[in-house]
């Protein structure tokens, strides 16, 4: 075993591996100079500055939240405002389409045939229709068709709903802003102490084998403290209910909370569509359990419900994690259909800046860096989410 | 529960054996009865609402007059036998490859008489339902041309040769007859037929964009595997929509004024940036096939003296390409989806011939018939897709090897 091929000549350089390595890297490297050379000489021949964005930006926003947006306000202030209102969509979103999805999920693996049939028909259907038609649909056929604001529906003189969108009660703050701070502050105490309760209670339900209650009892002491504290800081904040008032021979929603047609067609079309991906993972990751675990939760007398919720999903969960994320992250990127139906979120604000502006380039510099940042945001919560269910006891 | 059931005698279709299923998949215990009434009096109530709308309130008309425009858009009329041809061609393929590597069940033939059902009472008319008609008998004579042929036949391995090479040709020689002898300039292409250009071309462009970048971000060579690594991450984290901004205000000015590439219409530019997008995620598809190959088959490769080029191309590929044949079909469903995007464009595709259609005087508040009918035609041929897909994973035994 000394000498396994014969000692001929040693390979000259460009024949050798090394030197076809370098070679390829050599003729790689040229090529991409070459081509980052030529966009950057055509970069320099444009207007690269994001000084258009600090002006005045020239019309109003319809949608707001956290924001009290005016057209004299920078474009800068506008985009800001449409980042907001991407947030709150995605974060509702998630949360529903999760839900949704979950949900549907297990009802594809029911026992019960209808049940099952409804939810793969659910995910057929939705999955092979473009989202962009479904989001028109929502709009056009149903939140625009809803009655006008003079026969809107009234329930209990609390919630309306017409075609100029659903109107909610909603807290108000009241008098100083410190106080509802400070309210806020003793709200985040209550929580952290409930959900340290909580754990304890957890803790010593599975050394003892005795109930103790965990979650009533921290959800109890969550009450509690918060209440206290809110009579203490002299009533921070009440509910707002939406009124119907009429101006001349204009109708509005007054108060409250109105989510606007535009806002609810986008989020019910990005919930079902993203929901029938969930679906679907939740099923695969279901079926990946060995059945055993499904088996021994019957045999040790778990209801059906208990078996799901307690044995089958926390180590579903496991599995569905990365696929989830995967479908967030297309929930907030689809949440740019927005610009077909006008909801104001940051990319079709954007596009409404370039028409009145100019300057593609750099402005799509930026809208490409906040949607990585927004990628980044959901995948680092949900890495998170991820080392503590994996690490978590069961 | 399934292992209960299994281990009976196959029961006689019986009104007993009917109660029987019924019983143990609708109504065994309270909460599934309950359950199952309450979901049926929402499915009745669901249905008859389709039903009515479907056949007593919609009013169809809006559909039966904007056939031409949903069909291509502003395509001029007198050049419309451009597209005759194509459809034949494909007809032909499909009747041959159905009856080359599969056979139509029961299932299929009901399918099929619904489509043909459905597409000569409401799609086609006069002329155009007399072409289309010999398209399908085309297909149809195709089809039973294979049947018949002798099982073992010596044609058989040509005949498989030469209907991939027609469903590779097919899509240049279509491109090729519309623009010829002065055809029809990309910018007036519409409808349907301009969703299907834009998928396949996006397709056909992409795939071979995707499957080099795969190899990029896989090579050990850091200069060709960072930037194929940047390439994918940057174009998967922008939603389809901002890259077709691009298409529109940006990328001419990056174009370079060599063979009148720095004056590309809208259409072409949409294409490139579809095929662009696609190419970054068909990369991450081919690199999971890439991946999943145990390293003995590269190493066998080398064993017996193939080189690296060899290895790759006769080794590696065919066999990652294979697995993952299942998600590439997936990601064009996704991309077929995904060309209504090009309303943001001005272009009149599918969906915007339908926002056209309902816009018009006449057929006010005619939104929902237009919508359910394009979501339709989409879903149709995304529904045939996946179950071509789900098709194919069976019979490639992916995952079982």
């Amino acid at each position: 075993m000394t000498s396994l091929a014969p000692p001929g000549p040693r390979p000259t350089f460009w024949r050798s591996q090394r030197g076809r390595r370098f070679v390829y890297q050599a003729i790689a490297t040229a090529g991409l100079l070459l081509l980052l050379a030529w966009f950057v000489s055509r970069a320099l021949t444009l207007d690269l500055s994001l000084d258009f964005m600090e002006q005045r930006t020239g019309f109003a926003i319809s949608n707001q939240w956290l924001t009290d947006f005016s057209s004299d306000d920078s474009r800068w202030m506008a985009y800001a405002t449409g980042v907001f209102n991407t947030v709150r969509l995605a974060v509702v979103g998630i949360l529903l389409a999760t839900l949704l999805g979950v949900v549907m999920g297990v009802a594809r693996l029911s026992g019960n045939w209808l049940v099952a049939k409804i939810a793969t028909v659910y995910v057929e259907t939705i999955r092979n229709t473009p989202l962009l038609v479904q989001i028109v649909f929502w709009y056009t056929v149903v939140f625009l068709e809803l009655p006008r604001i003079s026969r809107g529906v009234d329930l209990l003189d609390t919630i309306f709903i017409s075609n100029r969108g659903l109107a909610l009660p909603w807290p108000q703050e009241r008098g100083a802003g410190t106080l509802l701070l400070i309210w806020l502050a003793i709200a985040a105490v209550a929580a952290v102490t409930a959900w340290w309760i909580r754990r304890r209670r957890l803790i010593e339900e599975s050394e003892t084998g005795r109930t103790r209650h965990p979650n009533a009892v921290a959800a109890g002491v969550f009450l509690l403290i918060s209440a206290v504290g809110y009579l203490a800081t002299g009533l921070p904040f009440g509910i707002d209910v939406p009124e119907l008032v009429t101006i001349g021979n204009t109708q509005s929603y007054d108060g409250g909370i109105t989510i606007t047609p535009e806002f609810a067609a986008l989020l019910v079309a990005l919930v079902v569509y993203t929901g029938s991906f969930i679906t679907e993972i939740v099923r695969g990751s279901i079926q990946a359990l060995p059945r055993g675990q499904g088996e021994a939760a019957a045999a040790l007398g778990l209801t059906s419900y208990q078996r799901m919720t307690l044995v089958i999903l926390p180590q579903a969960l496991r599995t569905m994690i990365p696929a989830v994320t995967n479908q967030y992250l297309n929930l907030t990127k689809n949440s740019s259909l927005a610009v077909a139906i006008g909801y104001s979120e940051f990319f079709s604000l954007s596009q409404t800046i370039v028409n009145n502006a100019g300057h593609a380039v750099p402005l799509f510099t930026v809208i490409i860096l906040t949607y990585m940042a927004l990628n980044l945001v959901i995948s680092a919560i949900m890495n998170w989410f991820n080392r503590r269910v994996q690490l978590a006891r069961i | 529960m399934a292992a209960h059931t299994a281990t009976r005698p196959p029961a006689p279709r019986t009104v007993a054996y009917a109660r029987r299923w019924a019983h143990q998949n609708l109504f065994n215990g309270v909460g599934n009865t309950v359950l199952t009434v309450g979901v049926s009096a929402l499915l009745v109530f669901l249905v008859f609402q389709l039903l009515s709308f479907v056949l007593t309130s919609a009013e169809w008309d809006v559909i039966q007059t904007n056939r031409r425009l949903l069909a291509v858009g502003r395509f001029p009329q007198a050049e419309e036998w451009r597209l005759w041809p194509p459809i034949w061609t494909l007809g032909a393929l499909i009747g041959l490859s159905y009856g080359h590597w599969s056979r139509i069940d029961r299932l299929g033939y009901a399918v099929l008489a619904v489509v043909l059902v459905f597409s000569f009472t409401v799609l086609f008319e006069g002329q155009n339902a007399l072409l289309m008609a010999l398209a399908v008998l085309i297909g149809a004579s195709g089809y039973v041309a294979m049947r018949v042929m002798p099982e073992g036949s010596s044609l058989e391995p040509k005949v498989g040769r030469a209907l991939i090479a027609g469903w590779l040709l097919l899509l240049p020689l279509t491109v090729l007859l519309l623009l010829v002898a002065d055809g029809v300039r990309t910018t007036l292409w519409g409808g349907i037929f301009l969703n299907v250009m834009l998928a396949t071309v996006g397709i056909a462009l992409g795939f071979p964009v995707g499957v080099l970048m795969a190899l990029g971000r896989t090579s050990s060579l850091p200069v060709i595997r960072i930037p194929a690594t940047l390439y994918i991450e940057l174009v998967r984290a922008g939603p389809l929509i901002a890259w077709l901004f691009l298409a529109r205000f940006v990328l001419l000015d990056f174009m370079p004024p060599i063979l009148a590439l720095d004056q590309l219409d809208i259409v072409v530019r949409a294409m490139l940036v579809l095929a662009g997008f696609t190419g970054a995620y068909v990369a991450e598809i081919v690199r999971g096939g890439l991946q999943g190959l145990p390293r003995g088959q590269s190493e066998a490769a080398q064993a017996v003296g193939l080189n690296s080029f060899q290895t790759m191309t006769l080794i590696v590929l065919p066999q990652a390409l294979r697995n993952v044949i299942p998600a590439l079909v997936g990601q064009f469903i996704s991309l077929w989806k995904d060309t209504t995007l090009v309303f943001g464009l001005g272009l009149v595709d599918l969906l915007g011939a339908g926002e056209a259609a309902y816009a018009q005087l006449d057929f006010i508040g005619t939104q929902a018939e237009v919508l359910v009918f394009v979501a339709l035609m989409f879903w149709s041929i995304a529904f045939a897709m996946s179950r071509l897909s789900a098709r194919l994973e069976t019979r490639l035994g992916i995952g079982e090897r």
